[in-house]
């Protein structure tokens, strides 16, 4: 029973984030306005950030709980060292995930300075009317 | 108790999953931008509960404090309102 | 909010809580979350602070920071590179184009917000600042680091922009040149602490790697992992120090970029500029 209820509170988080990935990949080719598209793209690269770090959880080890990838047991013995080991979460997608959100914001930085310089050219932020001006100056 | 900790990720999962459904139906683009500032949140806890304390520090301020002044700037600076037909 | 939209999110809490019972039952295999983490992951764990490894170890006790900066010491430079080119396109678009008049301005004293926003960001300000000071320095003992540290920075530095008018903040001294200059110190800082346990390597004879942070198997030169007693970690400090810097005026000058007055902006796009 207990075993089932945790697989299936895992199975609820893992769900959810591909339900947020669904509604933000339909948000990024189904609305016209640009702004819209990149609130839904910022949605997107954080929920496949959340899928990463959720892959680096692990189990309760019989007797103690999990605990984040800080050292704390001054001073070091080889077999405190071990106990750490064996308790700890997984630190590496942490340090992929820390890359990948600052790679995210340069993105967006850029993508939102050149949707400004499009509003100022066209005159408009809908996709289906700059599509129609193939390219014309806004009059 | 391992299962209470689960059971509080699960809420805050299905919580974020609502608001990122308001944040993409919502026409009123500043109502999409609190939106997804609560979804923000929403994983913030969620990123505490998985014991990533690094991730937190860096998706605070860079989710709830700087998307939404990028977005809230973007939009002073152009049209408010999501405009669902357009006459030619 | 409209009466369809609660119901679409009520379906969707309701699909989500049925189909994670159909995963439930064996879609997603019997091991997750695992109880083992992988080896990679423990030998990372292991060494990160083990006096009795000194060629393979770091000497600092958060692992996270120590996979960053010296375990994975390259991917970190990429990314530094990536939000470089991303801060530099912004600037390179607007090249020619003021971002604030630094004439004086009639009425100076009605610039920015009402007076109870001015008060709250005094009051905050140093608050921040020391926060973000705090968290970055201690990145090779807590949680924190450069980046974290940087970006809260960032965060009260683009409230002073806002609250107090960018025209205000040009005249005090908050200009787009200053944060260009110091923002290339920070990465000129980044570059050189990267390289600085090779240059010492030259300087001494002995052979010496790029993001060398302790003393290796081949070479027994690098910088010292604590000074009377406080634990610094190498160029771990260094490292997050200049990040710190770095991260902080880069946003704010993209942010200053993105704040200019549209009628100067539009004046160039027109022409009137060359005449």
């Amino acid at each position: 029973m207990n075993e089932f209820l945790i697989t299936y509170l895992v199975g609820i988080i893992v769900v959810s984030f591909f339900v947020n990935m669904g509604i933000s990949l339909y948000g990024i080719f189904a609305k016209p306005n640009l702004i819209k598209k990149l609130i839904a793209l910022t949605i997107l690269s954080d929920t496949a950030n959340a899928f990463a770090i959720l892959i680096g959880y692990r189990r309760w080890p019989p007797g103690s709980m999990t605990k984040p990838a800080v050292f704390t047991d001054f001073p070091p013995t080889p077999d405190k060292i071990e106990t750490f080991a064996s308790v700890a979460v997984d630190p590496l997608p942490q340090a992929l995930v820390l890359t990948a959100i600052v790679i995210g914001l340069a993105v967006i930085i850029l993508l939102a300075v050149i949707i400004m310089q499009i509003y100022r050219t066209y005159g408009t932020v809908d996709t289906r009317v700059i599509s129609k001006l193939r390219g014309r100056k806004h009059e | 108790m391992e299962v209470l900790i689960l059971l509080l990720m699960a809420i805050f999962a299905i919580l974020s999953s609502i608001a990122t459904y308001l944040a993409i139906s919502e026409r009123d683009l500043l109502t999409a931008v609190i939106y997804s500032a609560i979804q923000s949140t929403a994983y913030a806890i969620i990123f505490y509960l998985l014991m990533a304390p690094d991730i937190v520090l860096v998706y605070i301020p860079v989710a709830i404090g700087l998307y939404p002044a990028v977005f809230t700037i973007l939009i002073k600076k152009s049209e408010r309102f999501e405009v669902k037909e357009h006459e030619v | 909010m409209k009466f369809e939209q609660v119901l679409i999110a009520v379906i969707v809490v309701i699909f989500i809580l049925a189909l994670s019972y159909a995963v439930a039952l064996g879609a997603m295999g019997h091991d997750v979350p695992p109880l083992n983490i992988r080896e990679l992951a423990r030998n990372y764990l292991r060494l990160a602070f083990n006096p009795w490894k000194q060629n393979l170890t770091v000497m600092s006790p958060e692992v996270v920071t120590s996979v960053i900066w010296d375990f994975r010491g390259l991917d970190t430079f990429f990314e530094t590179a990536v939000l470089y080119l991303a801060i530099i396109g912004t600037v390179v678009i607007y090249r020619g184009v003021y971002t604030a008049s630094k004439e004086v301005v009639s009425n100076f004293d009605t610039l920015g917000m009402s007076p109870i926003a001015k008060t709250v960001t005094r009051i905050t300000l140093p608050l921040v600042l020391a926060t973000a000071v705090s968290i970055a320095l201690h990145g090779h003992l807590t949680p924190g680091g450069g980046f974290q540290g940087g970006s809260t920075a960032a965060v009260i530095l683009i409230l002073i922009l806002v609250i107090f008018s960018l025209h205000f903040s040009v005249r005090k001294g908050l200009t787009k040149n200053t944060m260009l200059t110091l923002r290339s110190l920070g990465l000129l800082g980044i570059s050189i602490t990267s390289i600085i346990v090779l240059i010492l390597g030259l300087i001494t004879g002995c052979q010496a790697f790029i993001f060398q942070n302790q003393p290796k198997a081949y070479s027994p030169i690098g910088l010292p992992a604590s000074i009377n007693g406080v634990l610094i970690s190498g160029t771990l400090l260094l490292f997050n120090i200049f990040e710190c810097f770095a991260v902080a005026t880069g946003l704010t000058l993209t942010f200053i970029i993105m704040l200019t007055p549209e009628s100067e902006i539009r004046s160039v796009m027109s022409g009137d500029r060359y005449e």
